[in-house]
Protein backbone atom coordinates (compact mmCIF):
# COMPACT_ATOMS: atom_id res chain seq x y z
CA UNK A 1 0.00 0.00 0.00
CA UNK A 2 1.25 3.72 -0.54
CA UNK A 3 0.86 5.83 2.08
CA UNK A 4 0.53 9.77 1.80
CA UNK A 5 0.95 12.80 5.31
CA UNK A 6 -1.07 15.59 3.81
CA UNK A 7 1.91 17.90 5.15
CA UNK A 8 -0.04 21.12 5.11
CA UNK A 9 -1.97 19.47 8.04
CA UNK A 10 1.14 17.48 10.01
CA UNK A 11 2.22 19.38 12.99
CA UNK A 12 5.05 16.51 13.64
CA UNK A 13 3.30 16.10 16.89
CA UNK A 14 4.91 12.36 16.16
CA UNK A 15 2.03 9.76 17.79
CA UNK A 16 2.42 8.04 13.99
CA UNK A 17 6.32 6.80 15.41
CA UNK A 18 4.70 5.52 18.55
CA UNK A 19 1.88 3.67 16.63
CA UNK A 20 3.60 2.16 13.76
CA UNK A 21 7.87 2.89 14.11
CA UNK A 22 8.15 0.68 11.18
CA UNK A 23 6.58 2.82 8.57
CA UNK A 24 6.89 6.55 10.85
CA UNK A 25 9.99 7.86 12.74
CA UNK A 26 10.83 11.56 13.82
CA UNK A 27 14.50 12.76 12.95
CA UNK A 28 16.69 14.76 14.86
CA UNK A 29 15.13 18.00 14.25
CA UNK A 30 11.39 16.41 15.29
CA UNK A 31 10.68 16.49 11.85
CA UNK A 32 8.43 13.49 10.48
CA UNK A 33 10.13 11.22 8.35
CA UNK A 34 7.89 8.11 6.67
CA UNK A 35 8.17 5.02 4.52
CA UNK A 36 5.77 6.13 1.25
CA UNK A 37 5.43 1.91 0.08
CA UNK A 38 4.79 -0.64 2.89
CA UNK A 39 3.79 -4.10 3.18
CA UNK A 40 -0.01 -4.89 3.44
CA UNK A 41 0.72 -6.49 6.08
CA UNK A 42 1.66 -3.62 8.50
CA UNK A 43 -1.94 -1.93 8.00
CA UNK A 44 -3.33 -2.64 11.25
CA UNK A 45 -0.34 -0.46 12.87
CA UNK A 46 -1.20 1.86 10.04
CA UNK A 47 -4.68 2.27 10.92
CA UNK A 48 -3.77 2.66 14.29
CA UNK A 49 -0.86 5.31 13.32
CA UNK A 50 -4.20 7.13 11.40
CA UNK A 51 -6.34 6.82 14.25
CA UNK A 52 -3.86 8.36 16.45
CA UNK A 53 -3.17 11.18 14.53
CA UNK A 54 -4.13 14.31 16.26
CA UNK A 55 -4.82 16.07 12.99
CA UNK A 56 -5.86 12.97 11.16
CA UNK A 57 -3.07 14.26 8.08
CA UNK A 58 -2.45 10.17 7.42
CA UNK A 59 -3.70 8.53 4.17
CA UNK A 60 -3.57 5.10 2.61
CA UNK A 61 -3.96 5.78 -1.36
CA UNK A 62 -5.66 3.82 -3.25
CA UNK A 63 -3.91 2.12 -5.84
CA UNK A 64 -6.63 0.16 -7.73
CA UNK B 1 21.07 27.23 35.55
CA UNK B 2 19.53 28.05 32.74
CA UNK B 3 21.23 31.83 32.03
CA UNK B 4 18.55 34.09 30.55
CA UNK B 5 19.31 37.51 29.81
CA UNK B 6 18.53 40.43 32.55
CA UNK B 7 16.50 42.04 29.82
CA UNK B 8 13.99 39.39 29.29
CA UNK B 9 10.75 40.44 30.59
CA UNK B 10 9.87 38.69 34.58
CA UNK B 11 5.98 37.12 35.60
CA UNK B 12 5.64 35.56 38.83
CA UNK B 13 3.66 32.73 38.03
CA UNK B 14 2.73 31.78 41.33
CA UNK B 15 0.97 35.23 42.73
CA UNK B 16 -2.27 33.85 42.64
CA UNK B 17 -3.34 37.70 40.74
CA UNK B 18 -1.21 36.28 37.64
CA UNK B 19 -3.39 36.89 34.82
CA UNK B 20 -2.44 35.12 31.38
CA UNK B 21 -4.97 37.60 29.48
CA UNK B 22 -3.52 41.12 30.94
CA UNK B 23 -1.53 44.07 29.42
CA UNK B 24 1.72 42.87 31.41
CA UNK B 25 1.82 39.66 29.18
CA UNK B 26 0.90 41.03 26.03
CA UNK B 27 3.50 43.45 26.71
CA UNK B 28 6.18 40.79 27.89
CA UNK B 29 4.76 38.92 24.50
CA UNK B 30 5.89 42.01 22.59
CA UNK B 31 9.46 42.41 24.30
CA UNK B 32 10.63 38.91 23.56
CA UNK B 33 9.85 35.07 22.73
CA UNK B 34 10.43 34.16 26.68
CA UNK B 35 10.13 35.40 29.84
CA UNK B 36 11.90 34.46 32.82
CA UNK B 37 9.62 33.29 36.11
CA UNK B 38 9.86 32.42 39.63
CA UNK B 39 9.83 28.83 38.61
CA UNK B 40 11.66 27.97 35.26
CA UNK B 41 11.11 30.17 32.09
CA UNK B 42 7.91 31.09 30.01
CA UNK B 43 7.59 30.81 26.16
CA UNK B 44 4.70 33.52 25.00
CA UNK B 45 5.01 33.29 20.97
CA UNK B 46 3.59 30.60 18.80
CA UNK B 47 6.39 30.04 16.73
CA UNK B 48 8.42 28.69 19.72
CA UNK B 49 5.66 27.68 21.46
CA UNK B 50 4.70 25.15 18.49
CA UNK B 51 8.37 24.15 18.22
CA UNK B 52 9.55 23.37 22.13
CA UNK B 53 6.09 21.40 22.56
CA UNK B 54 7.57 18.97 20.13
CA UNK B 55 11.36 19.68 20.76
CA UNK B 56 13.14 16.30 21.74
CA UNK B 57 15.59 17.66 23.76
CA UNK B 58 12.00 18.45 26.50
CA UNK B 59 10.54 15.98 28.08
CA UNK B 60 7.17 16.52 30.17
CA UNK B 61 7.53 18.21 33.12
CA UNK B 62 5.42 16.98 35.87
CA UNK B 63 6.76 13.56 36.85
CA UNK B 64 8.95 15.08 40.05
CA UNK B 65 5.46 17.13 40.92
CA UNK B 66 4.63 14.83 43.81
CA UNK B 67 8.45 15.18 45.10
CA UNK B 68 8.52 18.78 44.90
CA UNK B 69 5.66 19.15 47.27
CA UNK B 70 7.54 16.24 49.65
CA UNK B 71 5.35 13.22 48.78
CA UNK B 72 7.48 10.50 48.41
CA UNK B 73 5.49 7.57 48.57
CA UNK B 74 2.16 6.22 49.09
CA UNK B 75 -0.58 5.34 46.89
CA UNK B 76 -0.88 8.63 45.28
CA UNK B 77 2.74 8.95 44.23
CA UNK B 78 2.44 5.24 43.33
CA UNK B 79 -0.23 5.83 40.36
CA UNK B 80 1.39 9.67 39.28
CA UNK B 81 4.75 8.09 38.94
CA UNK B 82 3.19 5.25 36.56
CA UNK B 83 0.39 7.41 34.71
CA UNK B 84 1.03 8.28 31.02
CA UNK B 85 1.29 11.29 31.91
CA UNK B 86 4.74 11.44 33.28
CA UNK B 87 6.09 8.38 31.46
CA UNK B 88 8.76 8.63 29.11
CA UNK B 89 10.48 6.60 26.05
CA UNK B 90 9.15 3.12 25.23
CA UNK B 91 7.61 2.89 28.89
CA UNK B 92 5.20 5.97 27.43
CA UNK B 93 4.65 4.14 24.04
CA UNK B 94 3.65 0.71 24.74
CA UNK B 95 0.88 2.36 26.90
CA UNK B 96 0.12 4.39 24.35
CA UNK B 97 -0.08 2.13 21.56
CA UNK B 98 -2.43 -0.14 23.77
CA UNK B 99 -4.65 2.74 24.76
CA UNK B 100 -4.98 4.71 21.47
CA UNK B 101 -7.01 2.54 19.38
CA UNK B 102 -10.28 2.96 22.13
CA UNK B 103 -9.99 6.57 21.61
CA UNK B 104 -10.15 6.56 17.96
CA UNK B 105 -12.59 9.05 16.44
CA UNK B 106 -13.84 6.27 14.31
CA UNK B 107 -15.59 4.50 17.44
CA UNK B 108 -16.20 7.69 19.12
CA UNK B 109 -19.19 8.65 16.57
CA UNK B 110 -21.62 5.82 17.75
CA UNK B 111 -22.16 8.08 21.41
CA UNK B 112 -23.00 11.07 19.43
CA UNK B 113 -27.05 10.83 20.10
CA UNK B 114 -26.06 10.05 23.38
CA UNK B 115 -23.92 13.49 24.08
CA UNK B 116 -26.67 15.01 21.83
CA UNK B 117 -29.53 13.79 23.98
CA UNK B 118 -27.53 14.30 27.36
CA UNK B 119 -27.49 18.20 26.48
CA UNK B 120 -31.28 18.44 25.78
CA UNK B 121 -32.17 16.82 29.54
CA UNK B 122 -29.58 18.92 31.20
CA UNK B 123 -30.84 22.34 29.78
CA UNK B 124 -34.76 21.10 29.66
CA UNK B 125 -34.56 21.44 33.61
CA UNK B 126 -33.47 24.53 33.87
CA UNK B 127 -34.36 26.08 30.35
CA UNK B 128 -37.57 27.71 31.74
CA UNK B 129 -36.55 29.44 34.16
CA UNK B 130 -34.36 31.70 31.77
CA UNK B 131 -31.56 31.60 34.12
CA UNK B 132 -28.79 28.81 35.71
CA UNK B 133 -25.85 28.07 37.38
CA UNK B 134 -23.66 27.16 34.49
CA UNK B 135 -21.22 25.13 36.15
CA UNK B 136 -23.49 23.65 38.41
CA UNK B 137 -26.46 22.70 36.18
CA UNK B 138 -24.51 22.45 32.53
CA UNK B 139 -20.75 22.11 32.51
CA UNK B 140 -19.85 20.05 35.34
CA UNK B 141 -22.87 17.38 35.12
CA UNK B 142 -22.34 17.29 31.24
CA UNK B 143 -18.84 16.38 31.44
CA UNK B 144 -19.00 13.99 34.32
CA UNK B 145 -21.85 12.45 32.43
CA UNK B 146 -19.92 12.34 29.32
CA UNK B 147 -17.43 9.93 31.25
CA UNK B 148 -19.68 7.82 32.95
CA UNK B 149 -21.39 7.04 29.40
CA UNK B 150 -17.93 6.31 27.74
CA UNK B 151 -17.06 4.27 30.50
CA UNK B 152 -20.59 2.11 31.18
CA UNK B 153 -21.12 3.19 34.86
CA UNK B 154 -24.70 4.19 35.72
CA UNK B 155 -25.40 8.26 35.21
CA UNK B 156 -27.07 8.48 38.39
CA UNK B 157 -23.63 7.53 39.75
CA UNK B 158 -22.22 11.11 38.46
CA UNK B 159 -22.25 13.23 41.33
CA UNK B 160 -19.72 10.48 43.08
CA UNK B 161 -17.24 10.08 40.49
CA UNK B 162 -17.61 14.31 40.10
CA UNK B 163 -16.97 14.23 43.74
CA UNK B 164 -13.72 11.88 43.38
CA UNK B 165 -12.12 13.29 40.36
CA UNK B 166 -12.33 17.12 42.23
CA UNK B 167 -10.99 15.31 45.17
CA UNK B 168 -8.14 13.91 42.91
CA UNK B 169 -7.40 16.99 41.09
CA UNK B 170 -6.45 18.45 44.61
CA UNK B 171 -3.00 17.20 43.86
CA UNK B 172 -2.13 19.41 41.16
CA UNK B 173 -2.59 22.22 43.76
CA UNK B 174 0.51 23.40 45.75
CA UNK B 175 -1.50 22.55 48.88
CA UNK B 176 -0.76 18.73 48.02
CA UNK B 177 0.97 17.65 51.29
CA UNK B 178 -2.03 18.90 53.69
CA UNK B 179 -4.59 17.60 50.95
CA UNK B 180 -2.97 14.28 50.66
CA UNK B 181 -5.45 11.78 53.02
CA UNK B 182 -8.43 13.40 51.29
CA UNK B 183 -6.33 12.53 47.57
CA UNK B 184 -5.54 8.96 48.74
CA UNK B 185 -8.96 8.24 50.18
CA UNK B 186 -10.71 9.30 47.12
CA UNK B 187 -7.79 7.71 44.49
CA UNK B 188 -8.71 4.15 47.24
CA UNK B 189 -12.33 4.73 45.96
CA UNK B 190 -12.03 5.57 42.01
CA UNK B 191 -10.16 2.18 42.04
CA UNK B 192 -12.66 0.04 43.39
CA UNK B 193 -14.69 1.63 40.79
CA UNK B 194 -12.08 0.93 38.16
CA UNK B 195 -11.32 -2.65 39.40
CA UNK B 196 -14.99 -3.61 39.34
CA UNK B 197 -16.13 -2.66 35.76
CA UNK B 198 -12.22 -4.46 35.03
CA UNK B 199 -13.61 -7.49 36.40
CA UNK B 200 -16.93 -6.95 34.77
CA UNK B 201 -15.58 -6.41 31.45
CA UNK B 202 -13.67 -9.39 31.79
CA UNK B 203 -16.22 -11.64 32.48
CA UNK B 204 -18.47 -10.25 29.43
CA UNK B 205 -16.55 -7.99 26.98
CA UNK B 206 -18.64 -5.94 24.70
CA UNK B 207 -18.08 -3.61 22.10
CA UNK B 208 -18.01 -0.56 24.91
CA UNK B 209 -14.62 1.43 25.05
CA UNK B 210 -13.75 -0.48 29.05
CA UNK B 211 -14.18 -3.81 26.76
CA UNK B 212 -11.76 -2.33 24.11
CA UNK B 213 -9.22 -1.02 26.88
CA UNK B 214 -9.69 -5.26 28.54
CA UNK B 215 -8.89 -6.49 24.60
CA UNK B 216 -6.70 -4.19 23.50
CA UNK B 217 -3.36 -6.57 22.42
CA UNK B 218 -0.62 -5.58 20.36
CA UNK B 219 1.90 -8.30 19.16
CA UNK B 220 1.01 -10.32 21.71
CA UNK B 221 1.35 -7.67 24.83
CA UNK B 222 -1.49 -6.42 26.69
CA UNK B 223 -2.62 -3.85 29.83
CA UNK B 224 -1.95 -5.63 32.92
CA UNK B 225 -4.78 -4.74 35.64
CA UNK B 226 -2.92 -2.59 37.25
CA UNK B 227 -2.22 -0.56 34.15
CA UNK B 228 -5.72 -0.89 32.96
CA UNK B 229 -7.08 0.50 36.40
CA UNK B 230 -4.33 3.46 36.72
CA UNK B 231 -5.63 4.43 32.58
CA UNK B 232 -9.25 4.53 33.67
CA UNK B 233 -8.38 6.56 36.75
CA UNK B 234 -6.33 8.86 34.43
CA UNK B 235 -8.97 9.26 32.35
CA UNK B 236 -11.69 10.34 35.07
CA UNK B 237 -9.27 12.43 36.36
CA UNK B 238 -7.90 14.08 32.94
CA UNK B 239 -11.72 14.47 31.36
CA UNK B 240 -13.44 15.57 33.52
CA UNK B 241 -12.36 18.94 35.15
CA UNK B 242 -10.97 20.25 31.78
CA UNK B 243 -14.20 19.43 30.01
CA UNK B 244 -16.14 21.11 32.78
CA UNK B 245 -13.60 23.74 32.91
CA UNK B 246 -13.28 24.56 29.14
CA UNK B 247 -17.22 24.41 28.31
CA UNK B 248 -17.51 27.55 31.64
CA UNK B 249 -14.81 29.11 29.43
CA UNK B 250 -16.55 28.60 26.58
CA UNK B 251 -19.43 30.39 27.60
CA UNK B 252 -17.57 33.03 28.83
CA UNK B 253 -15.40 33.80 25.49
CA UNK B 254 -19.20 33.72 23.65
CA UNK B 255 -20.67 36.13 26.33
CA UNK B 256 -17.78 38.43 25.25
CA UNK B 257 -18.52 38.01 21.28
CA UNK B 258 -22.31 37.62 21.49
CA UNK B 259 -22.53 37.51 17.40
CA UNK B 260 -20.36 34.58 17.37
CA UNK B 261 -23.33 32.84 20.09
CA UNK B 262 -25.88 34.38 17.35
CA UNK B 263 -23.78 32.81 14.23
CA UNK B 264 -23.18 29.37 15.80
CA UNK B 265 -27.18 29.02 16.84
CA UNK B 266 -27.91 29.78 13.09
CA UNK B 267 -25.24 27.43 11.91
CA UNK B 268 -24.59 24.26 14.50
CA UNK B 269 -22.34 22.73 11.77
CA UNK B 270 -19.55 25.22 13.22
CA UNK B 271 -19.85 23.41 16.33
CA UNK B 272 -16.25 21.75 16.25
CA UNK B 273 -14.49 25.34 14.91
CA UNK B 274 -16.21 26.88 17.98
CA UNK B 275 -14.27 24.61 19.99
CA UNK B 276 -11.08 25.25 18.00
CA UNK B 277 -11.72 29.33 18.64
CA UNK B 278 -12.32 29.12 21.91
CA UNK B 279 -9.51 27.08 23.01
CA UNK B 280 -7.17 28.80 20.94
CA UNK B 281 -8.20 32.30 22.63
CA UNK B 282 -9.50 30.90 25.88
CA UNK B 283 -8.10 27.71 26.97
CA UNK B 284 -8.47 25.65 30.47
CA UNK B 285 -4.71 24.69 30.12
CA UNK B 286 -3.18 27.87 30.39
CA UNK B 287 0.09 26.49 30.34
CA UNK B 288 1.32 23.04 29.25
CA UNK B 289 4.72 22.05 31.54
CA UNK B 290 8.35 20.57 29.94
CA UNK B 291 12.01 19.87 31.12
CA UNK B 292 15.08 20.05 29.20
CA UNK B 293 16.74 16.91 29.33
CA UNK B 294 20.16 18.25 28.37
CA UNK B 295 21.68 21.56 28.26
CA UNK B 296 20.73 23.18 24.42
CA UNK B 297 20.50 26.74 23.36
CA UNK B 298 17.78 27.77 21.53
CA UNK B 299 17.42 31.34 19.41
CA UNK B 300 20.55 32.67 21.78
CA UNK B 301 18.78 31.26 25.33
CA UNK B 302 21.13 28.88 26.96
CA UNK B 303 18.78 26.15 28.52
CA UNK B 304 20.39 24.24 31.03
CA UNK B 305 19.53 20.54 32.05
CA UNK B 306 16.61 20.36 34.50
CA UNK B 307 15.15 23.78 33.50
CA UNK B 308 11.31 24.29 33.65
CA UNK B 309 9.97 25.48 30.24
CA UNK B 310 6.36 26.40 30.75
CA UNK B 311 4.57 26.79 27.38
CA UNK B 312 2.01 29.47 27.43
CA UNK B 313 -1.16 28.37 25.08
CA UNK B 314 -3.14 30.97 25.57
CA UNK B 315 -0.65 33.82 24.92
CA UNK B 316 0.32 31.38 21.91
CA UNK B 317 -3.40 31.47 20.64
CA UNK B 318 -3.52 34.97 20.61
CA UNK B 319 0.31 35.75 19.18
CA UNK B 320 -0.43 38.74 16.52
CA UNK B 321 2.66 37.20 15.04
CA UNK B 322 0.36 33.81 14.11
CA UNK B 323 -3.02 35.50 14.31
CA UNK B 324 -3.29 38.70 12.60
CA UNK B 325 -6.59 38.95 13.59
CA UNK B 326 -6.78 37.21 17.01
CA UNK B 327 -10.58 38.07 17.73
CA UNK B 328 -12.45 35.08 18.19
CA UNK B 329 -14.02 34.33 14.50
CA UNK B 330 -15.64 31.21 13.72
CA UNK B 331 -15.84 31.91 10.25
CA UNK B 332 -11.97 32.44 10.14
CA UNK B 333 -9.06 30.35 8.56
CA UNK B 334 -6.80 29.93 12.09
CA UNK B 335 -3.43 28.25 12.96
CA UNK B 336 -3.75 25.21 15.54
CA UNK B 337 -4.15 25.89 18.92
CA UNK B 338 -2.42 23.97 21.73
CA UNK B 339 -4.76 23.83 24.38
CA UNK B 340 -4.37 19.49 23.72
CA UNK B 341 -0.51 20.18 24.14
CA UNK B 342 1.33 18.63 21.49
CA UNK B 343 4.01 16.12 20.83
CA UNK B 344 4.41 12.73 22.18
CA UNK B 345 2.08 13.30 25.25
CA UNK B 346 -0.62 15.32 23.01
CA UNK B 347 -3.43 15.05 24.90
CA UNK B 348 -5.16 11.63 24.57
CA UNK B 349 -8.78 12.40 25.11
CA UNK B 350 -8.74 15.03 22.88
CA UNK B 351 -11.14 13.69 20.05
CA UNK B 352 -13.89 12.64 22.72
CA UNK B 353 -13.57 16.09 24.38
CA UNK B 354 -13.60 17.96 21.04
CA UNK B 355 -16.87 15.69 19.85
CA UNK B 356 -19.03 16.14 23.41
CA UNK B 357 -17.74 19.87 23.53
CA UNK B 358 -18.82 20.51 19.38
CA UNK B 359 -22.12 18.81 20.60
CA UNK B 360 -23.34 21.22 23.27
CA UNK B 361 -21.76 24.50 22.13
CA UNK B 362 -24.33 24.92 19.20
CA UNK B 363 -27.55 23.14 20.92
CA UNK B 364 -26.46 25.57 23.89
CA UNK B 365 -26.22 28.88 21.45
CA UNK B 366 -29.87 27.92 20.05
CA UNK B 367 -31.53 26.94 23.22
CA UNK B 368 -29.90 29.78 25.05
CA UNK B 369 -30.38 32.90 23.48
CA UNK B 370 -28.26 36.69 24.64
CA UNK B 371 -26.58 35.11 28.06
CA UNK B 372 -25.70 37.03 29.95
CA UNK B 373 -24.03 37.10 33.31
CA UNK B 374 -26.56 37.22 36.36
CA UNK B 375 -24.90 37.47 39.77
CA UNK B 376 -21.29 36.90 41.25
CA UNK B 377 -19.28 34.79 39.07
CA UNK B 378 -16.60 33.23 40.67
CA UNK B 379 -13.12 31.97 39.20
CA UNK B 380 -10.14 29.93 39.83
CA UNK B 381 -6.11 31.73 39.76
CA UNK B 382 -5.09 31.50 36.28
CA UNK B 383 -1.93 29.38 36.75
CA UNK B 384 -2.30 25.87 35.57
CA UNK B 385 -5.53 24.58 34.64
CA UNK B 386 -8.29 27.88 35.23
CA UNK B 387 -12.40 28.10 34.66
CA UNK B 388 -15.25 29.57 36.49
CA UNK B 389 -16.14 27.85 39.98
CA UNK B 390 -19.26 29.59 39.60
CA UNK B 391 -20.90 31.18 36.55
CA UNK B 392 -24.82 32.35 37.03
CA UNK B 393 -26.10 33.42 33.86
CA UNK B 394 -29.89 34.25 32.62
CA UNK B 395 -30.50 34.01 28.77
CA UNK B 396 -33.54 34.01 26.70
CA UNK B 397 -35.54 31.24 25.79
CA UNK B 398 -35.20 29.59 22.79
CA UNK B 399 -36.34 26.30 21.68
Amino acid sequence: MKIFVDRQLCENHGQCAIAAPQVFRMNSEGILEYEENVNDSLLPDVEDAMDACPVQAIFIQDQS
Amino acid sequence: MTTPTAEAPYLDISDPTFAMQSEALRNAREQSWYARTNYGIAVLRYEEVSKLLKDPRLKQGSAQWPEHHGVHSGLFYDWWTKNLLVLEGEDHHRIRRLLNPAFSPRLLKSLVPKFQALANELVDEFIDKGECEFVSDFAEPYATRVLTIMLGIPEAEWPTIARLASTIGLALGVTLKQDLHKVEAALDELYEYAEALIADRQASPGDDFVSRLVLANRDGDSLSDAELRNALVLLIFGGMDTTRNQLGLAMQSFMRNPEQWELLAERPELGSKAVEEVMRINPTVTWVTREAIEDFTYEGLEVSKETTVHLFTQSAGTDPRAFPEPEMNLLGEHAPHYGFGGGVHHCLGHFVARSDMSEALPLLARRLRNPRINGADEWMPDSGNTGPIRLPISFIKGE
